[in-house]
This record gives C-alpha cells, structure tokens and sequence, in this order.
C-alpha cells in the first residue's frame, strides 16, 4: 500500500440507509460541501481501520443504475466511474443495500460490481428484514455475486469493523491481481432477472408478514384522513416553533439584555462602546434569539424525513400539485424550503422533468423560510393579541403565523399555475417514487443534521447580519445629529436620508420610515430587518437605560399601527430578500435570466400584497 | 380478463400482463424497470390519490412500495392471478 489515503465511495439505491452507514461509521467527522460545477452535495467524511490508518469515505446520491435520471443521479455515475472534476476515481466501493429489498436493489450493485473496483456488500437493515420475516444468506450471497458482503445494521453501528476489514482486505488482494476489462453491463431486463434470481437464492425463508407498516399506512395514505393528519402534523409544527421557543429565546433575549447593561457600564462612552452596544449586540442579538425556533423547525423536518413520512406526504399532496404543473416529489423541496429556501432550491435536484424543477426553484422562496420566523415573530407578539381563539386551546398569535405559512403556500400554487403555463411551459410532470419504509429516526442522525444547521445559522449571524449591521449602524449614526434635538439621530444619518428617498415608493402601502430603512439592510438577508430596526431603536433610544430595557416589540408598538404592521408581514410573505438564495438560484439555473425574473415577479407581489393588506386594514379602521 | 392497473381495485394482488412501452417515454419505461415493474411480475396496488385526486398509485411490487401516476398505470395492463394460473 503506498502512503496515499484510500477513498471509499458509498453507493446504493435511496432509501438502503446509505446516510445512516456513513454517519456511523464517520460520526461527526464529516464535512458537506459541493461537487464543483454542480449543485450536488458531497458528503465526506473520515474514518479508520482497526490498526488506525485512515480512510476517507464519500456518501454517494442515491441511485437505481448508472445510467442517470436527474442531476444528482448523474453525480453517482459521474464519481464511480471517475469522470467527475475534482474527485479522484474511489480506490474501492462499499454497495449498500437494503436487505428486506434485495431482488430490486441487486441491478445497481450488478452494475456495480461489474466495473472491477474493489467492492464490499453491506447487507444493510438486517433487523428490518428480520422483522418483516425474511432470512437471508449472506454467503451464499457473496458466493453468487462474487464479492464479499458484510451484514450491518448501521443505525446500531453492527458489522462496521467488519465491514472495514473486508474492504481493506480487499483493496489488498486488487492490487495484487491482475484484472481482466470489466465485463460489458447487459441489458436492464437482463439485469433484473439475474438480480431477481440471485435475491431468492440468496433468501433462506419467507414469512409473509402481515405488515403493520400497511396498517399505519391505511390511516395515514387515506385520501381523507390522511390528507387532515398531514394538515394536523403541519399545524402542530408551527404551533411548536412558536410555544416551544418562547422560554429558550427569552432566556437568550434577556441574556443579550445584560451584555449590552453590562458592557454601558463596564466601558466609557466611545464610539467603540456605540458600536458594540448598538450595533453589534443589538443586531445579531435580535437575530441569534431566533435560535431556538430555526432549530425546533429543522427538528420536525429532519424527523419527518428520517420517520420516512416525508415521502408519504409527498403521495398526498401530489393531486394537488398536478393541478398547477407539478409533482409530489416537488413537496419535499418546498417543505425543505420552509427551514430555508437555499437546501429547497439545492433539493430540487432530485425533480427529473427541467421544467418542472425550474417552476419548483422559482415558487421555493415563497415557502416561509425560517429567515422570515424572527421578522414574523417580533411583529406577531408586538401587535397580535395574545389569547386564545374562542375559548379553544389554539392561540391567536399562532393562527396569524399559520395564515402567514398558508398565504405563501397559496401564493406558491397560484404563482405555479401560472408559470407552467407561460414560461415554463412543458410535459406534464411525473411522479414515480419508491415509498419507504417507517423507520424510528436515529438520534444521533438528528443530532448530526441539526448541529449541520445551527451551525450554518450562527455562521450566517456571524458574517454576513454581523457586517450588514455593523455598516447600517455607521450609516445610522454619522453624520451626528445637532444636539437641540430637533431631527431624530435615526432621521438626520445617511442611512435616515436614504431611507427617507425610498419612504416615497413604499409610503402609499402603509410603509413608514423604520421599515423603508431596515428594508435596505434587509436585501441581504430577511431577518436583518430585525437587526435593522433592533439598532436604529438602540441608537434611538441612546444610553437611557429604562429604554434599553424595553423591548423591541414594545418599542414599535407605540409607533407603527395596525395595518402598517400588517402590511409589513404580507411584504416578507413574498419579497425576494435573501442574496443567498439569488446567488443559488443563479447557479442552479446556470445564467442571470431566471434570478432576475424571481427578483422581479415577487417584489411586484410583495408590494401588491402589502399594498393591499394595508388598504383592508384601513377600512376597518386600523390605520 | 384484461384490464388496466389505473382502474384496479385497491388491496388485490394481480399480475402484470403486458406493459404499453410505446406509452411511456425511455426514462419513464426504465424507471419503472428500476422498480421491478415487468411483465409477469406479481404487484398490488394499495392507495389512490388524496383529497383532491385520483392520482397517484401506490402499489406493492415485491417488498417495496412504489408510487405511480395514472398516466404510467394506464400503460400496464393486468391480469387476475387466478385466471393466469
């Protein structure tokens, strides 16, 4: 063996529990990145064999064969047979597959191993297949394939240094041999026969088991019930994301509290003190308090996926998805979109049909992300009464959140409809999907994605609402107001002049000074808006520490009314605000076109939006 | 009898006859290939549509769950297990 880590790429159909066995046998050693060029994730991570030398492991997309139906797809192909830029060919394969799914998921482990690379069975889910009756031979498996397999159950780490001493014995003997070209891959049917004879000689016994998978699923696929235990589900998400966060954020708000009390009287009033109080402390404070609800969101999907019902919702929804020119698989990209529209817009990979997935990519921003969770929250609990609907258990603040969800979703199909009928236009969609299995989700899978995700917020509050907030905070306080008090601080900056060109645009749909200058900011991402308002309402309110004590909300409360604040939401419903999510648009669409035409489309609808929340609620007198 | 998978009753194991492959485009005949869709193959169909459809199928095809449109189902064409036998 020569000094150069070996490379070991995970390949396998979806669902064969590919993820699991990488997290198992990587644990957090792990880094996601992109494939150069394209969008597909790269999952990479490290591990080691028993005596500690290391190797470096790849987890491949899910595949059904090597010849590609969607972009991620591709990737597979592309990797194995090292054709993919800025990945070396895998010096051995570790084929996945799921043991209760052996006749189907045998064709793509022919393929594979018909290319020659040193390659390890991990006969996965062993236990699953178990419990639904079936015994397998992995021996005789072996034998008929010709390549060692290993059983595992990755998800209680069973069979992994097995697993590890196969593959390093067989990167061994491969470079000792002398091999013949790989033999030339037969036909699909051919495949599949073979797949499907080898998989029943492989089966020692079959018990048809009457699956309680198929009675959960009577209820849950009921074209009734099912459709309102997926609408209870969603509702009791954002119900969580709104009761479950209010003791963690109050905690984190009143803790930011203190910082910004104690740092007033720990440091001389300089411009640095300003700075740090005003600036840094209330801007990404307003938006790091948002925390816990982002996390609590991730939590739901992240189970929803892991829990396999996220494919189940996918089968329910797809009826009416048809109806506007899409496919069920479009769901799960949209309800990705719902934590953030960028892994929505990345997900959207998986959509084979182009058109389909341009119409996916352009309605994602519409799903409310949870960059829009701490602009809703602030303005939900500062001017949304907070009691119960008529004496029932559900709360009025967590009904406006749950209409603000449904006026994106609404949006998003109507927006659909129409695109698949002008721009992008196009074959009706498919859907052909395989359902898996429920599974009970893993904590440390969980705990391994939403670390992923916290991690990418914080980071977010740290660069990018750190810098945004640190230049708004300059803009608002220089030049300095003359001190007879005449102009406000907020009004008299460079910042207040700017804000005060664009207040004559957004004045007519209720939009006032505060919101014309924390919109700008704001284009960078959606929940600057808060760290905008949070520090042009510090610098406002100065050093006086009874304000500093009160709450942003309390704050707008005595100066916006109603409607503007209504007005306000319905904005961040549809407005395009988030250059993440241009830039990945851009990039997925490959051009300009695409991302200026959603720029464009969704400020005309923001404006509409609010325009029109904003004249309603005058005429019921809430102006 | 012959009859088509998208107007099938639910819960019935039947088998698959002939499938239309000048219905299906490529990617749409290979993917059900993928599947383990064939002629001769033993399937049952489960669950149909939602609130709002008819659309899609969800059947058994050996110990996996698929889901279909009624525009692939139209293309598959079955027959009663007892009847073939």
């Amino acid at each position: 063996m020569t000094g150069a880590i070996p490379t070991i790429a995970l390949a396998g159909n979806p669902n064969a529990g590919k993820s699991s066995l990488f997290n198992a046998l990587t644990g957090a050693r792990q880094k996601i990145a992109n494939y150069p060029g394209v969008t597909v994730e790269r999952k990479a991570g490290h591990a080691s064999f028993a005596d500690g030398r290391p190797l470096s492991l790849i987890d491949l997309p899910g595949s059904y064969s090597l010849t590609p139906s969607s972009p991620d797809e591709a990737v597979t192909r592309d990797v194995v047979l090292g054709q993919q830029a800025g990945q070396k060919r895998p010096d051995a394969l570790v084929i996945v597959l799921d043991a209760a799914n052996l006749d189907n998921h045998l064709c793509f482990a022919l393929e594979l191993i018909a290319l020659g690379l040193p390659t390890v069975v991990a006969l996965n889910m062993l236990d699953l297949a178990e419990r639904d009756g079936l015994t397998l031979d992995p021996e005789r498996l072996a034998g008929e394939l010709g390549v060692p397999v290993v059983p595992t159950v990755a998800v209680r780490r069973r069979g992994l240094s097995e697993l590890l001493a196969a593959l390093d014995h067989e990167i061994l003997v491969h470079q000792l041999e002398t091999h013949a070209h790989p033999a030339p891959p037969p036909t699909d049917v051919a495949l599949h026969r073979r797949a499907r004879a080898i998989a029943r000689a492989a089966t020692l016994s079959e018990t048809p088991v009457r699956r309680w998978t198929q009675r959960v699923d009577a209820v849950f696929l009921h074209p009734v019930a099912g459709f309102l235990i997926l609408l209870a589900l969603m509702f009791v998400m954002f119900q969580a994301v709104y009761a479950a966060a209010e003791a963690p954020a109050d905690l984190l708000e009143s803790g930011i509290g203190v910082l910004q009390q104690w740092v007033v009287g720990a440091m001389p009033d300089t411009v640095l003190r300003g700075l740090i109080v005003e600036g840094l402390l209330a801007g990404v404070g307003a938006v790091v308090v948002f925390l816990p609800q982002i996390l609590i969101l991730f939590l739901f999907i992240l189970l929803l996926e892991a829990s396999g019902y996220m494919t189940r919702a996918a089968f329910l929804m797809d009826g009416l998805m048809a109806k506007v020119g899409l496919s069920g698989r479009g769901f799960i990209p949209l309800l990705s979109s719902f934590a953030c529209a960028v892994p929505g817009i990345m997900a959207t990979r998986a959509i084979p049909d182009a058109k389909d997935r341009l119409t996916t990519i352009l309605i994602a921003p519409l799903m409310t992300c949870s960059a829009r969770l701490p602009v809703y929250a602030l303005i939900i609990a500062a001017f949304i009464p907070d009691h119960a609907v008529g004496g029932s258990p559900v709360g009025l603040q967590g009904l406006v959140l749950f209409g603000l969800y449904v006026s994106g979703i609404v949006g998003a199909l109507v927006v659909a409809f129409v695109l698949r009928r002008t721009v992008a236009r196009g074959n009706s969609a498919s859907f052909m999907m395989e359902m898996p299995r429920y599974q009970m989700p893993r904590l440390n899978d969980i705990a391994i994605g939403l670390w992923q995700r916290a991690w990418i917020f914080l980071r977010r509050a740290g660069t990018i609402i750190a810098i945004t907030t640190v230049i708004l905070w300059a803009l608002l306080s220089f030049p300095q107001a003359p001190a007879d008090g005449e102009m406000r601080q907020v009004d008299y900056s460079i910042a207040g002049r700017i804000a005060s060109g664009l207040e004559v645009v957004v004045k007519p749909i209720g939009f006032n000074h505060d919101i014309a200058l924390a919109l700008i900011p704001a284009m960078a991402a959606r929940e600057v808006a808060v760290s905008a308002l949070a520090t042009a309402n510090a610098i406002d309110a100065g050093d006086d520490e009874e304000e500093i004590s009160q709450s942003l909300g309390e704050r707008l409360q005595g100066r916006w009314s109603i409607a503007t604040a209504l007005a306000f939401l319905a904005w961040f419903v549809f407005a395009p605000q988030c250059i993440s999510t241009i830039a990945i648009t851009r990039r997925e669409t490959n051009g300009w076109k695409w991302p200026m035409f959603m720029v464009g489309y969704l400020f005309l609808l923001a404006y509409a939006a609010a325009g029109i929340t904003y004249w309603t609620a005058v005429a019921f007198g809430l102006g | 009898m012959i009859a088509k998978l998208d107007s099938a009753p639910l819960g019935t194991p039947v088998r698959i006859a002939r499938i239309d492959w000048q219905l299906l485009s490529h990617d749409e005949g290979r993917r059900l290939r993928e599947f383990g869709l064939m002629e001769g193959v033993e399937i049952t169909p489960l669950h149909r549509g939602s609130l709002f459809s008819r659309e899609p199928l969800a059947l058994v095809v050996g110990r996996m769950q698929v889901i279909i449109r009624g525009k692939q189902a139209a293309a598959i064409e079955i027959e009663a297990i007892a009847a073939a036998a």
